[in-house]
């Protein structure tokens, strides 16, 4: 009875009113935390959900003139750190997942689980021993102490998506490298990476937020505020008994923005068919 | 030959004379000092102290940490137990900085505070404060009380001209508060402690000062379960059931709180001295209740052995670590000095505790709560700061379940002792 | 066949070294150590002494606290795979196609509440429930101005569902980028022979799309639950749990009943409890999946 048209339509209709329902909600929080940002304390106190009211420029001005807080030096130091983490743990994960998913040997199962040990351990309780082993090594009040457990911990989400994908492909294509004269690196390289853009992407954005987010971490390590990442930077807006939400509100908004925007610029590494077929060429 | 030897000789003085400044520069000393001072005005007092004591003592140089409160907890703990503490940071005192002492983290500064004039500078009682096993290890900055903060004007909407210093008659205010349609008191229940200091004053003005210092030196054998505690849970059941608080309260922060009273939403909070300062904050013109809010001592109870000048109160201090140096005890000694510390008072709106140092004290509210710590006749230091990290908590939690009606008093009550007695 | 396995190894080092290296020094080793704590009675400071045995997991066992957290959690397992990961497959599924118009703009609008951080949300959240200004108390004064305003967080009753509509908000998007990813694996020839051999839109999703898609739907599933007994943020940033730990999560407890108590010992023994349920479930799961896989 439903023409083809319908039959196509009525779903996507239905598809887009969900969509729309959901980004809604989902904004809902945005829109309070960058409306926030622009309320006095009074008024965000009182009425946080309505529009401002005077509508107060200078917070988000102040903080991105630098009159107030540090937002510059953090964001620098945050792109830095995160910038390190993500390129390391992609280095390393692939390296490692390649290992896992295609290179047969024996304890490789044993391995594997052995990494994925590393999900299943609530990491806030081991927090003073790991400051041992930072301090241990010299790397307190350092970049890299906080780069390299961070890239520790990314390893088993990031081993295990990154394997799982490497899994998936084919044998036919490996077994037309090695005829072509490739060994497994060269399969690594020219092969499975090309490949795999979107789960790179994926965990790269993943090991992106987790850094840039990361808060504990950097406040054990640091020491010198000119190292301070970002979410560290939220602290000059907290009192002991009081806090200024507002400009906490504006700041954090802020430090959304650079995440979001490298989400989206990964997102054209995500896009359906632009791999193509696995077995094309 | 003579000559000779004399020229060299002084040659090699002259040599050395000129490499002593360059081995004094050599090495500066280097002090760490972790304080909480992230607000803009509290930042800058504390790099101008810094910088001024450095320009008096070129060879020292102080590096400062400046964190907010939580994070500094969380930051210092770990650090404490990795076993190397900064050498001036941020106390409470009470039973974290006995953990602290007992454990040897710690430096003795008893000598430099006693044998000179650094000990006459602040009241004995505050000291104590700061010793652990009788050694001092820490100096105090700021000490205040706990007090009621309320809205004159909602109290004289039902008849109220002073703050009632009587508690049947405090009951009597809350009802007719209610029938007015006014919230009595705020209460962020959810934070926890703003609710344990209630509990803490009922019990404090039942069985008086000797109930606390008989229960903490152990004379007291029944401990926590001790009927005057077991009734002070009661006394705060019963106010409970009148339904005194804002909608949610098992919910609401201490923001929260504060945000009703600011705004005239509700008529009192029982809130620490820095209440009028937080309350400001959360208004649209920044000035809160201004001459509106008073400020009143917790009402006595009917029969019970307390004083109302029995206070509960606390403040801050800066700690000294085990490996600090000298400097950085002449450093702390600078800074809790009269003169910095009217410095203090005016910038940061805190209570100094050097005697002396109230002329910096602007604000009659915060005078008011300055007399009322001077003349106190017992002081109690903030249960959940003065136990143990653990006993605190659970104090916190068990007060938080009386009044959710989880657990009746002698359950809350049993469940504190349990945890002060766990040594 | 031998100079082949031999000559292996030299490559696995190089692929595997690094990591290995890396991950054992900052996780498994503070791991071990933090649970040979668990078998004392310490509180972090000065040489670990004062050995208890199993005192601390007897102890833990019998908490009643400890047992609503652990009954939290399963709750939290629950409607992650009945809600949260079958929303983000729906999502990715749609937008995963390239058809989709305004993919992009929908995909980093869901994902956003991952980027937002903890201290963040956890305001904003208490700004939406807040009984007396919140968005909650603005829909009751709009369409039921007679009925009172449920305190979502600050009664014992409904404190954890809030909670869960926050932590559904937070990760859906998170489940739904890895099944895109996933996705993306599936060559486009196969759904164009699909749709040319006549089949409708939920045919190819079903037959084609979703068999090809299980390894990274079993993956999504295996972070929804290991990932929700180990939450923490998201219930601390709302209230800590609390009132009377209605929302209280074994990684909550851990926290305050362990950490912030200075009982590190105890902390410990729920870290590795925590640990063996997550270990139970993850090796139960692979030897299901590994029965799977070979179908």
């Amino acid at each position: 009875m439903k023409s083809p048209l319908l039959r196509r339509l009525v779903p996507s209709i239905l598809e887009y009113f969900v969509c729309m329902v959901l980004a809604g909600i989902v904004l809902i929080p945005l829109y309070l935390s960058v409306v926030g940002g622009f309320k006095s304390s009074g008024q965000l106190a009182i009425d946080p959900l309505g529009l401002p009211n005077p509508f107060l420029w200078n917070q988000y001005g102040d903080l991105l003139l630098g009159t107030v807080g540090t937002f510059w030096r953090s964001l620098w130091n945050s792109l830095f750190v995160a910038g390190a983490t993500v390129f390391l743990t992609l280095m390393l994960c692939v390296m490692a997942a390649f290992a896992l998913a295609r290179l047969p040997f024996r304890g490789r199962g044993l391995l594997n689980t052995y990494f994925m040990l590393g999900l299943l351990f609530p990491l806030a309780v081991a927090i003073l021993p790991l400051y041992l082993q930072i301090r241990t090594v010299g790397l307190l009040d350092s970049p890299w102490g906080v780069v390299l457990p961070q890239v520790a911990f990314a390893v088993p989400m990031t081993v295990l998506l990154l394997r799982g994908f490497f899994l998936s492909i084919p044998q036919d294509l490996e077994d037309a490298c090695a005829i072509d004269g490739y060994g497994p690196l060269g399969f690594l390289f020219y092969m499975v990476l090309p490949l795999s853009t979107p789960i790179l992407s994926t965990t790269a954005v993943l090991a992106l937020v987790s850094s840039w987010n990361n808060f504990f971490l950097p406040l054990l390590v640091f020491n010198s505020e000119n190292l301070f990442t970002l979410p560290l930077g939220v602290m000059s807006f907290q009192g002991q008994h009081a806090s200024d939400w507002q400009m906490i509100l504006a700041y954090l908004t802020l430090v959304m923005v650079p995440a979001v925007a490298l989400f989206i610029a990964a997102q054209r590494y995500i896009v359906a068919g632009l791999t193509g077929g696995a077995l094309k060429g | 030959m003579k000559r000779d030897q004399s020229w060299r000789a002084a040659a090699v003085c002259l040599a050395l004379s000129l490499l002593v400044p360059w081995a004094a520069s050599a090495d500066p000393i280097k002090v760490t000092w972790w304080n909480i001072g992230t607000a803009a005005n509290d930042r800058a007092l504390n790099t101008a102290f810094a910088d001024e004591y450095m320009k008096a003592h070129p060879n020292v140089q102080i590096d400062v940490t400046v964190l907010e409160n939580e994070a500094f907890k969380s930051k210092l703990t770990t650090v404490m137990q990795s076993g190397s503490p900064p050498d001036l940071f941020q106390t409470w005192g009470g039973g974290v900085l006995t953990e602290y002492g007992k454990a040897g983290l710690l430096k003795d500064i008893t000598g430099p505070v006693k044998g000179s004039s650094w000990y006459a500078s602040q009241a004995p009682g505050v000291w104590q404060n700061y010793s652990v096993n009788g050694k001092i290890n820490a100096v105090a900055t700021d000490m205040g009380a706990i007090t009621f903060w309320y809205n004159k004007d909602l109290l004289a909407k039902v008849g109220y001209k002073t703050f009632p210093t009587d508690w049947d008659d405090f009951l009597a205010l809350v009802k007719k508060l209610k029938a007015a349609g006014i919230v009595p008191i705020a209460l962020g229940a959810g934070d926890k402690w703003p609710a344990m200091h209630m509990w803490s004053y009922i019990a404090l003005r039942l069985g008086g000062g000797q109930l606390f210092q008989d229960t903490f030196s152990g004379k007291n054998t029944k401990g926590f379960e001790d009927p005057t505690f077991i009734k002070a849970g009661q006394v705060l059941k019963d106010l409970t059931a009148l339904k005194p608080f804002q909608d949610g309260f098992l919910g609401a922060t201490y923001d929260d709180e504060a945000s009703l009273v600011a705004n005239g939403k509700a008529a009192m909070e029982l809130m620490g001295q820095w209440a009028p300062n937080v309350q400001k904050d959360k208004t649209a013109d920044k000035m809160g209740l201004g001459s509106k809010l008073g400020s009143a001592p917790f009402p006595a109870i009917k029969g019970g052995k307390g004083l109302v000048t029995d206070v509960i109160g606390g403040g801050g201090g800066y700690a000294v670590g085990k490996n600090a140096s000298d400097a950085a005890i002449d450093f702390l000694k600078f800074l809790t000095g009269k003169e910095n510390q009217i410095r203090m008072a005016e910038t940061s709106g805190i209570i100094a505790t050097a005697v002396g140092a109230e002329v910096g004290i602007k604000d009659p509210n915060a005078k008011l709560v300055k007399a009322i710590v001077d003349k106190s006749t017992f002081f109690q230091l903030y249960l959940d700061q003065f136990l143990s990290p653990a006993a605190g908590g659970v104090v916190n939690d068990s007060v938080q379940t009386i009044l959710a009606g989880t657990a009746t008093p002698a359950q809350a009550c049993a469940a504190i002792q349990a945890a002060y007695s766990d040594k | 066949m031998m100079t082949k396995r031999r000559s292996k190894w030299p490559l696995l080092l190089l692929l595997l070294g690094p990591t290995f290296l890396l991950f054992t020094f900052f996780v498994v080793v503070p791991v071990i150590e933090a649970a040979v704590f668990s078998l004392y009675k310490w509180n972090g400071l000065g040489p670990l002494g004062d050995f208890r045995g199993l005192n601390n997991f007897w102890t833990l066992f019998q908490n009643a606290v400890f047992h609503k957290a652990l009954t939290n959690n399963l709750a939290i397992v629950f409607f992650s795979l009945v809600v949260e990961v079958p929303l983000a497959l729906y999502l990715a599924l749609i937008l995963g196609r390239s058809r989709f118009k305004f993919a992009v703009l929908f995909r980093t609008i869901f994902f956003l509440p991952y980027v937002f951080s903890e201290i963040i949300s956890g305001l904003l959240w208490q700004f939406i429930y807040h009984p007396q200004r919140g968005l909650v108390h603005a829909f009751y004064a709009a369409f039921l101005p007679d009925a009172s305003v449920p305190a979502v967080l600050g009664n014992p009753d409904t404190v954890l569902a809030g909670i869960m509509v926050v932590i559904v908000w937070k990760y859906f998007g998170f489940h739904m980028s890895i099944l895109i990813a996933g996705l993306q694996d599936i060559p486009e020839e196969l759904k164009e022979a699909a749709r040319m051999d006549g089949a409708t839109e939920s045919q190819t999703t079903r037959r084609i799309i979703l068999p090809l898609l299980l390894p990274t739907i079993l993956i999504s599933v295996f972070f929804a639950v290991v990932g929700s007994f180990q939450v923490f943020d998201t219930i601390w940033a709302m209230g800590k749990g609390d009132p009377v730990n209605a929302a209280e999560s074994v990684v909550t407890y851990l926290y305050k009943f362990g950490i912030q108590r200075f009982n590190i010992g105890y902390g410990s023994a729920v870290a590795v409890t925590i640990f063996l349920i997550c270990l139970t479930f993850s090796l139960t799961y692979n030897r299901l999946i590994s029965r799977v896989e070979k179908r």
